[in-house]
């Protein structure tokens, strides 16, 4: 696990080194963040405008929930974004091999080697805004569910994370997973919406096979009087699943990889 | 250019992006379905949960018809954005063969960008279909023969708009070496004020009457109205006008960017 820890810090030290080199686009990366978090306010604030409810929130309740969907994005465009985007590229030419033969494991490896610095910094831009939707939320939250609530989103970042290279694994068979991928991010804009927009079998679908319900939403309904037993067993449990399943097809990939002629 | 010439590159365009076939319309028709069907529970939600039959002048039906033209009408005004990067022509000094090509680089990309939508067009044509079986009668009653010719004129205005709107930002490739991110940002901004994410008659009056002088409601929220017939031809006439007047600015303002940045090219490429 050390090992490990340390293995990441090097990571992050050469991502810093070489986002410095890029200086004009590092500043333009963080901009473009905050236009995104500038934009989603507007959609909502105008939506709000015409209602007092959405998917059973109040504009208070999107604000938390709109802080969760900038925190989650900013994580996945920090920790595995430019990773999951090399991957398919490194099995089509073959470069994989370098990773395979290294003595850690190659899933991590492959999944944390680019830290994106420059989205580090919107990272803290979203957790600031986060910190800003609770406080200002106009009754009291306990501590207890703040702390699942964390532990919740972390839990649906990595699930879908997990869910996302579903999309790219393919690649081990099939030339090109751009498809693919570009589905997943048409697909993953549904979790940017509060999940009790969805009804009936949609929403059966979003919190088991396509659990995209479970990375936001529901993390955020802890806050919101959802009971958190079944909400916590709920998360956790997609999450150790499609991890399972993800690490399975992972291997199965792997044992399909033939080098540069895969 | 020759007209044969522009034509030949148009038609080698299309020809291209038709080859990706399997891809391309798995694609295209799960995108589309995902997209609508996020649009349908939102609104669904919105006039559900606010207990109004219409919202901003919109009934449900109206609301949904509105978003699939945003979305059909979309995929002509934005073309394929991918294969007309211009920045990435200069990121990658692929420019320097349009330097001693005897065509003008923006009359080339041009007529890329045109070819780039005759999938686009047939899109339109088979999703339109499709979905008005989805969309109430009452709703589609609005559209008239004489409003898809209009707004035919308006959307291949709305694209040359889009052109030279996008093509002084990606200019800055001259400078910079990663231009990427600017251009979302771009998209950003036509998506949220040009009524792409929302119609813009949902938004307070001092930002309609802001957005009305500004360029992005003409890429689609105009063209959208006027295919459903809520423009009159004097409104019509005058927002031709102002995007006419963004397009002649705009193509200033490009040309401006693109001489600067040709005293700055190198031609080193990646």
């Amino acid at each position: 696990m050390v090992r490990y820890l340390r293995l990441y810090a090097y990571f992050v030290r050469f991502s810093f080194s070489r986002a410095m080199e890029f200086r004009v686009d590092f500043f333009f990366r963080i901009f473009m963040d905050c236009l995104f978090y500038a934009v989603q306010f507007a959609f909502f604030g105008v939506l709000y405008r015409h209602t007092t409810l959405l998917g059973g929130w109040n504009q208070e309740q999107v604000w938390v929930f709109l802080g969760g969907v900038f925190v989650t994005d900013a994580v996945i465009m920090t920790v595995f974004a430019n990773n999951t985007w090399w991957f398919p590229l490194f099995v089509n030419r073959g470069d994989l091999d370098y990773y395979l033969v290294r003595p850690v494991s190659s899933l991590f490896f492959l999944n944390t080697r680019d830290f994106a610095a420059n989205s580090f910094f919107n990272l803290v831009i979203a957790l600031g805004l986060l910190i800003w939707a609770l406080l200002r939320y106009p009754e009291p939250l306990a501590a207890g569910s703040v702390v699942l609530y964390l532990f919740l989103l972390g839990s649906g970042i990595l699930l879908v994370h997990a869910f996302h290279l579903c999309f790219l694994i393919p690649v081990f068979w099939i030339q090109s997973t751009r498809g693919l991928d570009e589905m997943y991010w048409v697909t993953q804009h549904l979790m940017e919406r509060p999940d009790r927009i969805y009804r009936g079998w949609l929403h059966r679908i979003l919190v088991s096979i396509v659990p995209l319900a479970l990375v936001i939403s529901y993390p955020t309904s802890v806050l919101f009087g959802a009971p958190p037993l079944r909400v916590a067993l709920h998360v956790f449990g997609a999450t150790a699943l499609f991890w399972l399943l993800t690490w399975r097809f992972w291997r199965w990939g792997i044992r399909n990889y033939a080098s540069a002629s895969s | 250019m020759s007209p044969h010439l522009f034509f030949q590159i148009f038609s080698l365009q299309a020809r291209r992006i038709f080859s990706y076939r399997a891809e391309f319309w798995v694609n295209t028709a799960a995108g589309f379905g995902i997209q609508f069907l996020a649009i349908y529970c939102l609104w669904d939600a919105m006039f559900r949960e606010s207990g109004q039959a219409e919202i901003g002048g919109y009934t449900f039906d109206g609301m949904l018809l509105y978003y699939v033209a945003a979305i059909l009408l979309g995929k002509l005004v934005r073309g394929r954005e991918r294969e007309s990067d211009l920045a990435n022509e200069i990121y990658e000094g692929g420019y320097t063969r349009y330097i001693i090509y005897p065509v003008r680089f923006f009359a080339y990309k041009y007529a890329q960008n045109l070819g780039g939508l005759v999938p686009a067009m047939v899109q339109v044509l088979l999703f339109g279909a499709v979905i008005s079986f989805v969309v109430a009668e009452s709703a589609l009653a609005t559209i008239s023969l004489s409003g898809i010719l209009l707004a035919g004129v308006a959307v291949a205005l709305a694209n040359l708009l889009h052109f030279l709107l996008k093509a002084p930002v990606q200019g800055v490739a001259f400078w910079a070496d990663n231009v990427w991110s600017l251009d979302v940002m771009t998209r950003f901004v036509i998506n949220i004020l040009g009524g792409a994410l929302l119609p813009l008659d949902l938004y307070p009056d001092w930002a309609r009457s802001i957005l009305h002088w500004l360029p992005f409601e003409y890429l689609t929220f105009f063209p959208v109205r006027v295919l459903l017939g809520q423009v009159g031809f004097a409104e019509f006439a005058g927002g031709m006008a102002i995007a006419a007047t963004w397009c002649v600015l705009l193509a200033l303002l490009a040309r401006t960017v693109w001489r600067r940045g040709d005293r700055q090219y190198t031609g080193v490429g990646i």
